[in-house]
């Protein structure tokens, strides 16, 4: 009981001056700071009634305000890293054209975009920026002009129309066809990398990574502390959360349906990726004395480079991954299950929308009692369910695509189809392929290098064991789970539902994915929403563990509950940050730690090839010893 | 002036090869082995990892794979009959608190275990057991250290 202390009163510090304004404003029934100050109590209860501000739709409230302030720190945030990440490195082009004076006439915009269109750029493909000055042109105005103007000139979803102003005397027009981010071709062109060098191990691994998996090569004297099958549970609770059911939704809404095909290449591709990556962390992990195993990126990246001479770059990449990794846990991991199951679970709670922070504290209190309180039972609990959850979420996907079977057939040539040329609105192919192939890296975590920390921990005798284990990790949650999640999509047609455009607009995906099936099995939303939770809560968990051990390799196995504690602010922040600004962070923290990963686990690739050659020449053989029973 | 022989020797083992030359020196202060007491912590499990979330991995089970890995430094250093025990928590205080409950007249440590590094900077468990220590101590510096 003692240890439970701890999480209760941190719950209690974070919410009670939450609590407090909430209760300040109840007593006397104000609105906004601006208003009520003076007056009588009997208006301010009255005025507490309706809409003040005019055009706003509810009260501002304290809490809202504290909101936007937090979403506006994340989207700066977000603005320097993604200039950085998302850097394109290819196919970038773009149309700038000064105006003097403040644009703010159709017919002037008109012009502007027929002479981006004269210069080359596909009307179809592009993003339209206007910046007007700050001096002319009112907040409102700028707002009422970016709606008017988003709707003359830009068609479906995909393309914007942003309007900002900027203390200047002129208008700038700029036009932008988005190319491909540095940090998606790194993905790609590793995964590619990886399949051809381990001569399409994706494929020719599969039998034997079931067999595995399966217990056939199990010996309980291996150095490790879980058996295949555990390993590969635990890295898959990390994985499969909402990245499958939200992140895919929002690509197949903002990508159309042509995503999901590369998202289904990208999870196959990737599986080469986690099978190096994994067979890395085996060969280069720690063996404590009391039988705990350390192991993970930062660990083969620092000493496999330091083997081969490149002791500094290997040290230096270690350390990165190991920052990265630490961020990415509080942005993918945490902040955006958080945010993306509460978007879930408010469409049957409406309760929750108004007082999201509310979530959150619950999320942190739960997250908390394990993480800090150390109960094991719970995690231990959440961890092994996943495998259940899974199975129903996959089944009730299944039972709605057999119910619409004949629709599959058409489903799969708007998907094939579109994945070439989209339809308008979704841009060109490159948009489509990068959408697929981001969603897939986020939700399946190829080539991140995360998965590596939890394979490390598996009992094997030879490291490609594991690393081949570790191949069904991309297939089961990509190319399995996604893509059940997209093909509902895709066959209900909710993503092309006008009705369902705020969703769009919100970023909520995992709304979108319960509407959707909610046609289909009307109780099922509240089956999702259960679901939803429990995969959110089990990578929230298995996150931590990543964060924890990359902060314990930078700072030491001491310094263990500042980062626990951090862990659960971002569990609470995560419950009240917008949706957009959430997914953009998460987005770039876990691509970002691509970067040194694929570096070096391709700069280790020969000793994974040998290993693969050995180890695979030996099972042809039949040397390997099986199980005896 | 000579030193009176310490009755009681504590001396923490993390099995790094610094701690290893803390435990020879330790059986040689102490001239006997059966006065010397060595200690070994273990941090507090989490909850989170794979091993422990399967159950595969207790406090019992990393206390029995311990006592393993002292057996064998035992029989490679030709030594036997040293008492060994295990504590659960953090290890500077563990190792003052146990040299307290056993009236320890010494505490044997290195100043770096594992991830130390190699500058004249004190390792953190030597630090605190320096701190709390209601005995004398002895400190081995890092053979290697500049």
């Amino acid at each position: 009981m003692k240890r439970l202390f701890l999480p209760v009163l941190l719950t209690a510090i974070l919410a009670s001056p939450v609590a407090a304004r909430l209760y300040a404003q109840e007593a006397s029934g104000g609105a906004a700071a601006e208003s009520a100050e003076a007056v009588d109590s009997d208006e301010q209860a009255a005025d507490a009634q309706e809409p003040t501000a005019g055009s706003e739709e509810s009260p501002p409230t304290a809490i809202k305000e504290f909101e936007q302030q937090l979403d506006d720190v994340a989207g700066q945030l977000v603005g320097y890293i993604a200039s950085v990440f998302f850097y394109e490195i290819v196919g970038h082009d773009e149309f700038s054209q000064e105006v003097d004076g403040a644009a703010t006439d159709v017919e002037t915009i008109r012009g502007l975009v027929q002479q981006a269109e004269e210069a080359g750029l596909n009307p179809q493909e592009i993003n339209y920026t206007l910046t007007l000055p700050a001096g002319v042109v009112s907040d409102e105005e700028a707002a009422r002009l970016q709606t008017e103007f988003g709707e003359e000139f830009t068609t479906g979803r995909t393309r914007t129309f942003t309007v900002s102003l900027a203390e200047t005397a002129d208008s700038q027009f700029v036009a932008v066809k988005p190319g491909v981010p540095v940090v998606v071709l790194w993905l790609v062109l590793g995964a590619i990398f990886f399949t051809l060098r381990m001569g399409f191990i994706n494929i020719r691994g599969f039998k034997h990574a079931i067999s595995v998996t399966a217990g056939r090569y199990d010996n309980p004297d291996d150095a490790g502390e879980v058996n295949h099958f555990q390993a590969l549970t635990a890295a898959l609770s990390a994985t499969v959360g909402l990245g499958n059911i939200a992140g895919v939704a929002i690509a197949v809404m903002t990508g159309g349906p042509g995503a999901t095909f590369w998202m289904i290449v990208a999870g196959l591709l990737g599986m080469s990726s986690k099978f190096a990556e994994c067979t890395l962390g085996q060969r280069y992990r720690e063996v404590r004395p009391d039988g705990r195993i350390m192991g993970g990126a930062m660990f083969y990246l620092s000493r496999g480079l330091k083997e081969m001479g490149l002791g500094p770059l290997g040290a230096g990449l270690g350390v990165l991954f190991a920052v990265l990794c630490v961020l990415a846990s509080f942005g993918g991991g945490c902040a955006f299950q958080v945010n993306q199951s509460l978007n879930a679970v408010q469409e049957n709670w409406p309760l929750l929308a108004d007082n999201r922070w509310l979530y959150g504290v619950v999320m942190a209190a739960f997250v908390g009692v394990v993480i800090i309180g150390g109960i094991r039972r719970i995690a231990a609990t959440a961890e092994k369910i996943v495998p259940f959850m899974c199975g129903v979420y996959v089944l009730a996907c299944l039972w709605i695509l057999v119910n619409n079977a004949g629709a599959i057939p058409a489903a799969i040539q708007t998907i094939v189809t579109e994945a070439f040329t989209p339809q308008a609105g979704y841009g060109a192919l490159i948009g489509v392929l990068v959408m697929g192939f981001r969603r897939a890296a986020f939700s399946n975590e190829a080539g991140v290098g995360s998965a590596a920390i939890a394979h490390s921990a598996a009992k094997t005798e030879y490291p490609v064991r594991e690393g081949i284990v570790a191949l069904l990790e991309p297939f089961i949650d990509t190319v399995v789970v996604c893509t059940m999640t997209a093909l509902v999509i895709v066959i209900t047609g909710a993503y092309n539902n006008p009705d369902y455009a705020h969703f769009v607009a919100d970023d909520n995906g995992a709304g979108l994915t319960s509407r959707a099936m909610q046609e289909q099995i009307s109780w099922f939303p509240y089956v999702l929403s259960v679901a939803v939770v429990l995969f959110a809560y089990s990578t929230m968990i298995s996150w931590s563990y990543y964060g924890e051990r990359c902060w314990a390799y930078l700072f030491g196995d001491r310094s263990s509950m500042v980062y626990r504690i951090l862990f659960l602010v971002f569990v609470f922040l995560g419950a009240v940050v917008s949706a957009t600004n959430v997914l953009a962070l998460s987005d770039l923290l876990i691509l970002g730690m691509a970067f040194p990963n694929i570096l070096g686990v391709a700069l280790l690739s020969g000793k994974v090839k040998r290993e693969l050659n050995e180890y695979w020449a030996k099972y042809r053989a039949g040397e390997l010893e099986t199980k005896a029973s | 002036m000579s030193w009176p022989t310490p009755k009681t020797v504590v001396v923490p083992l993390d099995f790094s090869d610094e701690s290893e030359r803390a435990f020879k020196t330790a059986i040689d202060v102490a001239g006997d082995a059966s006065s010397v007491r060595a200690v070994h912590v273990l941090f507090p499990l989490d909850a989170v990892s794979p091993g422990v979330a399967w159950g595969e991995i207790t406090d019992e089970s990393r206390e029995q794979a311990v006592r393993q890995e002292f057996d064998k430094l035992q029989q490679r250093l030709g030594q036997s009959g040293v008492p060994f025990d295990v504590r659960v928590g953090n290890p500077g205080l563990e190792i003052t608190d146990f040299a307290s409950e056993i009236n320890a007249d010494l505490i044997v440590v290195a100043s770096h275990g594992y991830h130390g590094f190699k500058r004249m900077v004190l390792g953190s468990v030597a630090e605190r057991v320096i701190r709390h220590a209601a005995c004398d101590v002895l400190v081995l510096r890092r053979t290697d250290a500049d």
